[in-house]
């Protein structure tokens, strides 16, 4: 199982969309890690969320990779795992920020 | 990133004063690091189980860019405990701060990895050029 952690705003992405992404992840996951993705969905309230000091847009989704990966392979991986964010939600590239972290010691 | 995680009991911080939170997390963490304001995300729960508050009635995470030096890590923790305590009258011991490292080779902000520690300024013109030419 892969871990996989998303953190948006309230009233940001819809729950069709948020279907679509779940969806979404799964395929990035089985298809980049040959494992099955457990997402923890977390919502920031309303008024709760702040990007350099002001209300904030951006979304924040993080992965756990089951192996350790060199950079080149990261990379794309995180750029797949923005675009697929982007491209539901319509948010920029400013707004999406994507982690992929190695395995824990 | 950073993203820093403040987690409360309910009721203990108003939204006003999550605002007020933001603004000294930010300016504190860019006066430490030198890191550009719009790298810096602040986001706050109640009573959240996936940070948990033990016996404290406030908790600030913070995940920060691996590179920062010990001193710098403890002057941010000891700077946003006091921003909190201020804001919040909540006194300064139940109020828990820590960090953890994150290379920034392992993030994506901008549709870019996130540069290292001193490499921010290079970046962002980098990175506004890339914007500019994609619009």
């Amino acid at each position: 199982m892969v871990y996989a952690s998303c953190l948006v705003q309230e009233n940001q992405i819809s729950e069709e969309q948020e279907s679509v992404l779940r969806k979404e992840m799964e395929e990035f996951v089985q298809s980049s890690f040959g494992e099955s993705v457990e997402i923890n969905w977390i919502v920031v309230p309303k008024n709760s969320g702040f990007t350099a000091g002001v209300p904030s847009t951006s979304v924040i989704v993080s992965v756990r990779s089951n192996v350790i990966l060199d950079k080149e392979r990261r990379v794309s991986l995180l750029k797949e795992l923005c675009d697929i964010w982007m491209t539901v939600t319509g948010l920029s590239t400013n707004e999406v920020v994507g982690t992929i972290t190695d395995p824990p010691n | 990133m950073p993203l820093y995680i403040c987690n409360a009991r309910k009721g203990l911080i108003s939204d006003q004063t999550k605002a007020l939170i933001a603004k000294d997390i930010t300016r504190i963490h860019c006066q430490v690091t030198d890191a550009p304001p719009t790298f810096v995300h602040a986001f706050f729960f109640e009573e959240a189980s996936n940070v948990p508050l033990g016996d404290k009635q406030a908790l600030l995470y913070g995940q920060i860019r691996a590179g920062r030096t010990d001193k710098q890590k403890q002057e941010i923790v000891d700077r946003m405990q006091e921003a909190i305590h201020v804001h919040t009258g909540i006194a300064r011991d139940d109020i828990s701060a820590y960090t953890t490292d994150t290379p920034a080779s392992w993030v994506m902000e901008g549709g870019d990895l996130l540069p290292e520690p001193g490499e921010e300024e290079s970046w962002l013109v980098a990175h506004e050029a890339k914007l500019k030419q994609e619009v």
